[in-house]
């Protein structure tokens, strides 16, 4: 093993390597990214792989917008197909408080640029002429948004990364950090030390873990969130569908299965990722509402995933004090896949030319000291 | 909402029915569910008489032996569900079964499986043409439906199923053109063998099924002649007009669920496959969670019926906590049975394979 490298990056999710590709392309030499499984084997790999603009917030809507341009530009630069996929978001409303929301969003959403509409119940059918619109009051639909496949865009960084001369270190787990003088010095792993003086730390649903390592106590949960899939069928719809008020999000995969998950928001926090026989029932209970035509398609797998969640569900990105070489990728509550190819770019720049961003000032770990958060609505 | 049993036991064969028949000598609130519309699972197609000592049914019919069990069965301690599908595990305790209602959820403090085999399939030349039929299903269809499913059959395995199977389509009036053996010894018992050598029966060694043929249905099948490393010989290849291929080329344990409930899985080529470890009581890694019969490693019906009485005695002595020496001197008496019934020089086979799994298992 390499005992030494410049950025040890722990997690080889979707931010793990995005980050070492972008730090590879600004020319970081000795990069190591260090997965206690295989790529994409955590929230990654088991996460719906939508990537959308319809945000409630400025900043996710920039980030947002800012890394859909990067999808769409993928898989020319990483020389690989990455399922993506401009299909849409079709975010269904049902209860007038939905509709007063949606209206601000759409207000803030179209200020920042985006082409997005509030639209009638019966526009939606134009979209998904199979779609149920009994007690649908509205939706909001926004064409650029879509999706990927996860697996195939970590591979797509990855394997760009290993050609510029990243090193990935899987099956390996880091079972301590050591640090002087707030300055962290290395990585030790169950395969062996490495001296490094930056550790970047993307374990997603471990990343509180991994923080702790060092003592600190950041503000990011796991919660288990359920998902799966059907045999693949005929195109049905083209945009990912969601709606907040059942806390559901469905869509259909390019070899025709159809992705549908769920959260529920009373259970407790916990590392729990088994599939539960309760959400494969209350799910396509409620899919089946939605779109009636699902009827007779057979479910062929399901499993479960951890959203690292933050108290305003916004990831946390930048060092966190005392130890300004500890940097954060965590906390993306659910939408770390469709937000870490610009996250990516910002830390790079970070970590490169010590560059603050707004962006990383605002999520930085400090704004929890101050009550007001700005909460995150659209999450499901 | 869900049902809650003492214990649940998914599938209604051999197995399955002896350990219902212990366990309810000690405590109640058992179920048995199974996919099929009868219990009895392969024991109700086997008209043939079993062998061993009378502890082991010999000279029994496995159908006889089947109904033996049922009637056996006391009504007001065990609930039998037919035509039920297990078809989830989620752990630690939920066993999802799916009937002409729907889904339900049960609950159960312990749970057996004895989810047996299936069959395998070989690759051949159109081994997809109507035609092609697993040894089971031949069976299903004469002994259990009372069809006659064929006219002439070639049989591909000479193992016990590849024989008695070929001896009861004789019975049932069909034409058995012979019985081919990629291996060079026959695999069955010699005395199945000798029967349908005395009917006339050629069984070819080292023999195998190059392709089936025919106009949208079995019409022939052409045969080649193996060399020692299993190798085609070219200029062996015969012709023979059959209207079915019967396949009884081995069985492969069902563990599905039992892998869902999180045991530990093992390859183990003796017991025909990937299996589940368990102890001498058929316990697996996870407690409460029993196996038994063929879904632990394929043998015979008589050692699946013995597994069954050793999970059922294990799981009703875990809840009841009934005299530790009756549970003592009858977990002894089933442990002479199996081990006298492994002796056979047919069972060294199997006895290596549950003796791996045991070693591997610590």
């Amino acid at each position: 093993m390499n005992k030494k490298a410049s950025v040890v990056i722990i997690g080889g999710g979707i931010n793990g390597c995005a980050l070492a590709y972008e730090l590879a392309k600004k020319g970081v030499k000795d990069v190591m990214v260090i997965e206690k499984n295989f790529l994409a084997s955590g929230s990654t790999g088991r996460c719906g792989g939508g990537f959308r603009q319809q945000w409630s917030t400025p900043m996710n809507i920039k980030f947002a917008m800012e890394s859909v341009d990067i999808f769409s530009r993928l898989d020319e630069e990483l020389q690989y197909k990455t399922e993506y996929y401009q299909g849409g978001y079709l975010i269904l409303a049902y209860t007038p408080e939905e509709i007063r929301q949606f209206e601000k969003n759409v207000r803030l959403q179209r200020e920042m640029g985006l082409d997005v509409r509030l639209i009638e119940p019966k526009e939606c059918l134009k979209i998904v002429p199979d779609l149920n619109i009994d007690g649908v009051l509205g939706a909001t639909y926004c064409k650029s948004d879509g999706h990927a496949n996860p697996f195939y865009v970590t591979q797509a960084y990855a394997k760009k990364a290993k050609e510029m001369g990243v090193q990935f270190l899987l099956d390996t787990e880091v079972i301590a950090i050591d640090s002087h003088n707030d300055r962290i010095t290395a990585v030790q792993t169950d395969k062996g030390k490495i001296m490094t003086d930056t550790v970047v730390n993307a374990a997603g649903g471990h990343a509180h873990l991994v923080s702790s390592m060092l003592g600190l106590d950041i503000p990011v949960k796991p919660y288990r969130h359920e998902i799966l899939v059907t045999e693949p069928v005929n195109r049905i719809f083209d945009p990912m569908i969601i709606s907040f008020h059942y806390h559901i999000y469905m869509r259909q995969e390019l070899n025709g299965g159809i992705l549908m998950g769920q959260g529920d928001p009373n259970e407790p926090s916990s590392f729990n990722v088994e599939g539960s026989f309760d959400f494969i029932n209350q799910v396509c209970k409620k899919g089946m509402k939605i779109m009636p035509v699902l009827e007779n398609i057979s479910v062929v797998r399901q499993w479960a995933g951890l959203y690292a969640v933050t108290p305003d569900a916004q990831p946390i990105l930048g060092p966190v004090p005392p130890f300004d070489n500890f940097i954060h990728i965590v906390g993306f509550s659910g939408h770390g896949f469709m937000l870490a190819p610009r996250v990516a770019q910002h830390i790079t720049d970070y970590i490169v030319d010590n560059k603050l961003s707004d962006e990383i000032k605002n999520c930085s770990i400090d704004r929890f000291k101050n009550m007001d958060l700005d909460v995150d609505v659209n999450v499901v | 909402m869900s049902e809650e049993y003492n214990i649940v036991i998914v599938g209604a064969g051999p197995a399955g029915l002896a350990a219902a028949t212990t366990a309810s000598k000690y405590t109640n609130k058992i179920l048995i569910v199974d996919e099929n519309i009868k219990p009895g699972g392969q024991l109700s197609k086997q008209t043939h008489k079993f062998f061993g000592s009378k502890n082991h049914y010999a000279s029994v019919r496995g159908v006889n032996i089947c109904n033996i069990l049922l009637d056996g069965l006391s009504k007001e301690k065990v609930c039998f569900r037919p035509e039920t599908s297990a078809i989830g595990f989620y752990k630690p305790d939920t066993l999802i079964i799916q009937d002409k209602e729907g889904l339900h959820k049960i609950k159960g403090n312990k749970f057996i499986f004895a989810t047996g085999a299936i069959e395998n399939m070989v690759s051949f030349e159109n081994n997809d043409l109507p035609g092609v039929y697993g040894a089971g299903a031949m069976q299903t269809l004469m002994n259990l439906y009372g069809v006659k499913p064929a006219e002439k059959v070639l049989m591909l395995g000479a193992g016990n199923i590849g024989l008695i199977v070929s001896y009861q389509l004789m019975q049932a009036g069909v034409e058995i053109m012979g019985v081919v053996e990629a291996s060079p010894f026959i695999g069955g018992y010699h005395v199945h063998a000798a029967k349908l050598r005395r009917m006339g029966v050629p069984i070819l060694t080292s023999h195998t099924v190059k392709g089936v043929y025919g106009d949208g249905k079995v019409e022939k099948a052409i045969i080649h002649k193996l060399g020692g490393g299993f190798e085609p010989l070219h200029g062996t290849e015969k012709t023979i007009e059959i209207d079915t291929l019967c396949l009884a080329v081995g069985l492969t344990p069902s563990v599905e669920l039992l892998h869902q409930a999180g045991c530990n899985i093992k390859f183990i080529k003796e017991l025909s496959g990937y299996v589940s470890v368990h102890d001498d009581m058929m316990e697996t890694n996870i407690p409460g969670v029993f196996v038994a019969g063929d879904a632990s490693g394929v043998e015979e019906a008589s050692a699946a019926m013995l597994e069954g009485n050793m999970a059922g005695l294990k799981a009703a002595y875990d809840i009841e906590g009934f005299n530790r020496s009756v549970f003592l001197n009858e977990k002894e008496i089933v442990e002479f049975e199996l081990k006298s019934l492994r002796t056979g020089p047919f069972c060294e086979r199997a006895q290596a394979g549950k003796k791996r799994l045991m070693v591997e298992e610590r």
